[in-house]
């Protein structure tokens, strides 16, 4: 018989028992994270053990980075805003109301966050150059992606007016109902909906203007 | 939200899936934020209360509820100008008419079918979208009758802000009525104003 083949002799390996371990430590510390309510860590923090935040940021800073990314298409300003969304959340736990979810609180300081880095930014805002070409490309590219799709897909995004791009991601990217949108911006529900389905418009026609050319 | 990204034209729905991609993390990143987090004194919510009753909060009432909280306000007022009457007056007068409107708010709240009219022979469909159907392009379609698209929609009394959408893409205002304010999108809107029936 030729070729490699696994065997299993019965007793597991010294090896394969410390990996066991180590799968199920982590196995159980996601369960124990995922239980364990936003509400109770900020508990935790208000009494005096910061480290609960620290789960906190574990939980929601993927999320969050993604978000910012998204809208200010910058990683180093998207960096700027996750820092200080993060330290005024932490700042301002004395504020959080348990009622509120913690992860629209959370959105709440990140939209503004974002809104601020870019007014701020200003004429600084890098100008995404239409590159009618790259994004021709791309149309005939949707079966495979490569390196450059995400950047392609920020230039998209970046086309949208600020308040479209924004209703867009936070309703199609993270996912947030019309009601969390709602409490995360300041903005009523249908005012979102109209911003959606114009973003929605806006990205379509850019195709078809595209295809068009 | 599968249904929601399936409802989505392909090409939008290529921009979401790929605006999904997690962003790779910056471990470095995350440990300033975590030592900037841990040099910051811990909060505590020694304040909370406080801060609780002295933040500002905002009441946020639509017209109607205006209108029955100042229609309220003017019969308490009345009310009140009666009680401490000194003049010898008799207490029993009519009640202004403001307050006794209040009576007919339930009846006045009763949707009422408006008529939406857009003169557009060149197009091949017509929707009406607004504030009163999700701004959905599928909710309200237009019927034609040589170029002119009509709907008949059940509206509640109050401002409504809405649009016209032609041949799908194309969002245009109604010429006839006054545009809405703060849009900022390119995209115009109009308003109508339903009354109530007894005004």
């Amino acid at each position: 018989m030729c070729g490699a083949s696994l065997s299993w002799s019965g007793a597991p390996s010294p090896e394969l028992l410390v990996v066991q371990r180590y799968v199920t430590s982590q196995a159980r510390r996601w369960v124990i994270d995922n239980e364990t309510s936003d509400a109770a860590y900020v508990q935790q923090v208000l009494n005096g053990n910061s480290d609960a935040f620290t789960r906190l940021v574990d939980r929601y800073y993927e999320r969050c980075a993604r978000f910012a990314v998204r809208m200010l298409g910058d990683r180093d300003d998207a960096e700027d805003a996750l820092q200080q969304t993060f330290l005024r959340a932490y700042r301002s736990l004395g504020r959080y109301q348990e009622q509120d979810r913690f992860s629209a609180w959370l959105y709440r300081i990140l939209v503004n966050q974002c809104r601020s880095a870019a007014a701020q930014r200003g004429r600084r805002e890098r100008v995404f150059v239409r590159e009618e070409t790259a994004l021709l490309n791309a149309a005939d590219r949707r079966q495979g992606w490569s390196g450059e799709d995400e950047e392609l897909v920020q230039r998209i995004l970046a086309e949208l007016d600020p308040l479209l791009r924004e209703a867009f991601v936070l309703k199609y990217v993270e996912e947030l109902s019309y009601e969390e949108m709602s409490a995360a911006t300041g903005v009523g529900v249908s005012a979102l909906k109209m911003r959606v389905k114009r973003a929605c418009d806006r990205l379509r026609a850019r195709w078809e203007h595209i295809k068009d050319d | 939200m599968t249904d929601e990204l399936d409802s989505l034209d392909p090409n939008v729905r290529w921009i979401v899936t790929e605006a999904r991609r997690p962003v790779p993390a910056d471990a470095a990143a995350r440990d300033r934020l975590i030592d900037a987090i841990n040099a910051e004194p811990v909060p505590s919510r020694g304040l909370r209360l406080v801060t609780w009753l002295l933040q500002p909060r905002r009441l946020v009432l639509p017209p109607l509820a205006t209108a029955a909280l100042a229609a309220g306000l003017v019969g308490v007022g009345v009310l009140g100008g009666i009680a401490i009457n000194r003049d010898g007056r008799p207490a029993a007068v009519q009640l202004p008419a403001a307050a006794a409107g209040q009576t007919q708010l339930p009846d006045s709240l009763a949707p009422r079918a408006v008529k939406f009219v857009l003169i557009a022979p060149q197009a091949t469909n017509v929707s009406l979208v607004g504030d009163f159907n999700g701004w959905d392009s599928g909710a309200s379609p237009m019927k034609a009758t040589d170029g002119t698209w009509t709907v008949f929609v059940s509206l509640q009394p109050g401002l409504h802000t809405y649009s016209f959408v032609v041949d799908g893409r194309h969002f245009v205002s109604d010429p006839t009525a006054p545009i809405a304010p703060g849009d900022g999108f390119g995209h115009r809107s109009s308003v109508v104003l339903v009354r109530q029936p007894s005004l």
